[in-house]
């Protein structure tokens, strides 16, 4: 992507070589290479400091292989395609969902659900991609993911922590996210092999007190050094490395037997309810975008003995993080979001499955900027297709951009290309935001 | 379901065994009935030709399989507000079972509702089975009780909770299976992990306790679920052996691409006599019975398409087998066991065993 960012001015680039000292420090702990290539368009800087005020956080709950809209929001009991489970009434009048989400039935006050999803795409490698960028896949241009936007967006640069944390320690599916043309600065920090990660924990062979005493005699030498040299990138490198300890110490975020058991009991003992509140440890401690995914949704087979296995997991463990993040305060600053890439069939298949399908489907929003217990777009009576608010992979993407705050109109200038942060065309769905 | 219609297909044995072959060599399919829904259990009236289904449309249907145009017609008005995933005939009463939890007492012949209990279940029912005079009822259902009820009048007698409420990875565990023995002395009951628990009916003591644990089916890594279970249980005609269905180890759970699965126990000896796996005919074995003298168990069940296998139990082998349109979900012997009525997803199947 470098060969696309020619013609930036001088302010842009003592920008771009400010951040990429700082990535590239990072990028030393993070194992990977910096390479900050984009930069904003016009934008007032007090206002961009503003929006980083406002604390947003986002944790997006991804259900990877497409979870069922039938079994989850948008039931359809009694419809040839609707399957064997009840709608139940939630806490909002006038709104049911499935029988297997009991417990977030009684926290509607907190979630608008979007039923009215037509994204098109139905094959897990590039429905994901659509999903997690908001729009279609283009090869001339690598877009990053909504971490990736929200990290660039509400991260600081002064921050101690990740901006963007991606758990997902399932094989199947397993996807690492991508930064795109924003560079490695925003990739995410990937858990997949461990809930805690590896690439920021001190190497045995330094022992704590080594650890410090370096860290110690490089700031001497470090003071001394800008004393006599002062300006912006040799302080932006001495935050560069006050970053990368900030990291390391970030390790215990990560490290749920720091919380009291009558907490971790709450949560429970599922993979996805740990990681659910390691997430809630992450946005206490002001990363701005953490992805949560639990596998394996996509069932062709026993799809109602998945979905009770796996809607379980889910209600209980989505509840909870929305109980305990209301509880801290935090729930008003952080956008809770159920996605996957794509839906499943109405018509149930002779394995008692459902298949892929993107025509008509459903996601929820919770928390932050929206507007509680509202069903949004209707679909028809078998759940074939959008009768009412169809929305687009690019309309979501907006609406959680407008959500947190962020403009979604505003430009990445990518050399002379400006691309706007939802696609061209999208709007966000007023009627979900606060 | 199946094993539920186990009496009424032992005694079907047992007046026909002349006409029933000693060891099916082949099973054919000899003709397909579209349906309007999933057929998911399927008992027999009086005459064994005549069918009762229980399927999606949360509905039970009357078919004639002997009639010139064999149609699937709902009996009475009422339905049930889920699936009815099992059905018994007890005398001159059906009973179903559905994923609304509720027990339906229907009277066959009119169609007309005897007694509705609304909340028999606080979840799921998967299956009932009936005792060989008709006087109880057994159910399971995924709240992973087990109750036992006066056929007669719809009365609880007693309830089991002996299973776990949770699997050992904390998910919601289910109780699928239920049988009760020829001689009316024993029932059976598998759940979600493999387990299967013998009890005396009479007394309620557990008297067996077995386990089938490949049948759970859990995937740690890849996709972190399950989707197995016991999904069939048999006891032989003399009560001596326990057939138990399921599927085998799965490597992509997303499809029910495991092999067939079906032990065999000589169950109050615990003693595993066949662990039988067939991987040319996938996916849940959903339903057991067995032949004339024990001498083969037909079992049903399937991926995306079904079958019908026989296997020999003097060696556990397989003797025949079939593919069938679409999965079975439950079977019964006809007028002898030279004949299988299969139900399927939106078919039924008439299947000659030779």
């Amino acid at each position: 992507m470098a060969s696309n960012i020619s013609g930036l001015g001088p302010q842009e680039n003592g920008l771009s070589r400010r951040r990429f000292l700082s990535a590239a420090a990072a990028g030393v702990t993070a194992g990977s290479v910096a390479d900050m290539t984009a930069i904003h368009g016009l934008r007032s800087e007090a206002m961009a400091s503003e929006l980083k005020k406002q604390n947003k956080r986002v944790i997006l709950l991804w259900l990877a292989g497409g979870a069922s809209q039938f079994e989850t929001w948008d039931p359809k009991p009694g419809a040839k395609t609707g399957g064997p489970f009840r709608a139940i009434p939630t806490n909002v009048t006038g709104i049911h969902i499935s029988e297997l989400l009991p417990e977030l039935a009684q926290r509607m006050q907190h979630t608008a659900i979007i039923r009215s999803l037509n994204t098109k795409i139905a094959d897990h490698g590039t429905g994901a991609d659509l999903m997690e960028c908001g729009r279609v896949p283009d090869p001339g241009v690598k877009y990053p993911d909504i971490g990736a936007v929200v990290a660039r967006e509400l991260g600081r640069l002064e921050s101690k922590v990740p901006d963007y944390v991606s758990l997902y320690t399932s094989t199947e599916g397993r996807r690492k996210g991508t930064s795109g043309f924003l560079g490695a600065r925003y990739s995410p920090m990937f858990l997949s092999e461990s809930m805690t990660p590896a690439n920021v924990v001190r190497p045995d062979i330094i022992s704590e007190i080594d650890h410090h005493d370096r860290a110690a005699l490089r700031d001497v030498l470090a003071k001394r050094f800008t004393t006599a040299r002062r300006n912006q990138a040799v302080n932006s490198h001495m935050s560069a490395y006050q970053r990368v300890h900030g990291l390391m110490a970030s390790a215990d975020l990560f490290d749920i037997e720091r919380e009291p058991e009558s907490v971790r009991n709450r949560y429970g003992s599922s993979q996805f309810a740990q990681q659910c509140l390691i997430a809630r440890r992450l946005v206490e401690a002001d990363v701005p975008f953490v992805k949560v995914a639990r596998a394996w949704w996509d069932s062709h087979g026993q799809n109602f003995e998945t979905h009770q296995e796996l809607c379980a997991d889910l209600d209980h463990s989505m509840s909870v993080l929305l109980d305990d993040l209301a509880e801290r305060g935090l729930l008003e600053h952080t956008l809770v979001i159920t996605l996957g890439e794509f839906g499943r069939t109405p018509n149930i298949n002779a394995s008692l499955g459902r298949d892929h399908f993107a025509s008509a489907w459903s996601c929820s929003l919770s928390g932050a900027g929206i507007r509680g217990g509202v069903a949004y777009g209707k679909t028809d009576d078998e759940g074939h297709r959008v009768v009412e608010g169809e929305a687009s992979a690019g309309d979501l993407f907006a609406t959680i951009l407008a959500a947190l705050g962020i403009d979604h109109q505003h430009e990445y200038m990518l050399g002379s290309r400006p691309i706007p942060l939802a696609d061209f065309g999208t709007n966000p769905i007023r009627e979900v935001l606060a | 379901m199946m094993p539920s219609d186990e009496s009424a297909a032992a005694l079907q044995v047992a007046d026909s065994k002349a006409a029933a072959p000693a060891m099916p060599q082949t099973v054919k399919v000899e003709k397909t009935i579209g349906l309007p829904a999933i057929g998911f259990c399927v008992t027999q009236g009086e005459a064994a030709t005549t069918l009762f289904v229980g399927m999606s449309d949360f509905a039970v249907h009357r078919i004639d399989m002997a009639a010139e145009k064999i149609e699937a017609i709902p009996i009475g008005q009422e339905r049930h507000n889920s699936y009815v995933t099992g059905l018994v005939r007890a005398g001159d009463k059906l009973v179903s079972g559905g994923y609304d939890g509720a027990l339906i007492w229907w009277n066959m012949a009119s169609g007309e509702v005897i007694r509705r209990v609304e909340s028999a279940h606080s979840k799921w029912v998967r299956m009932l089975a009936v005792s060989p005079d008709a006087s109880r009822v057994a159910s399971v259902a995924d709240d992973m009780t087990t109750r036992l009820w006066d056929a007669s009048c719809g009365d609880l007698i007693a309830t089991w909770n002996d299973y776990e409420i949770k699997t050992p990875h904390g998910f919601p565990s289910m109780l699928y299976a239920v049988t009760i023995s020829r001689d009316g002395r024993w029932l059976a009951t598998g759940d979600k992990t493999g387990i299967v628990l013998v009890r005396d009916l009479a007394t309620g003591q557990i008297a067996a306790r077995l386990e089938t644990p490949i049948m759970y089916t859990w995937d740690p890594k890849a996709r972190r679920h399950s989707i197995g279970g016991i999904r069939a249980l048999a006891f032989s005609n003399d009560s001596a052996m326990l057939a138990v269905g399921g599927m085998g180890k799965v490597g992509n759970i997303d499809h029910l691409e495991g092999s067939s699965r079906v032990e065999v126990f000589r169950w109050q000896d615990n003693v595993r006599l066949y662990e039988i796996e067939d991987n040319k005919l996938k996916g849940l074995v959903e339903a057991l019975h067995f032949g004339p003298g024990d001498a083969w168990l037909a079992a049903g069940g399937g991926d995306n398409s079904g079958f019908v296998t026989i296997y020999r139990m003097d060696d556990g082998k397989l003797a025949a087998q079939e593919k069938v349109g679409s999965h079975v979900h439950d079977f019964v012997f006809g007028t002898s066991p030279d004949t299988v009525y299969a139900i399927s997803h939106n078919q039924a199947a008439i299947i000659k065993l030779t």
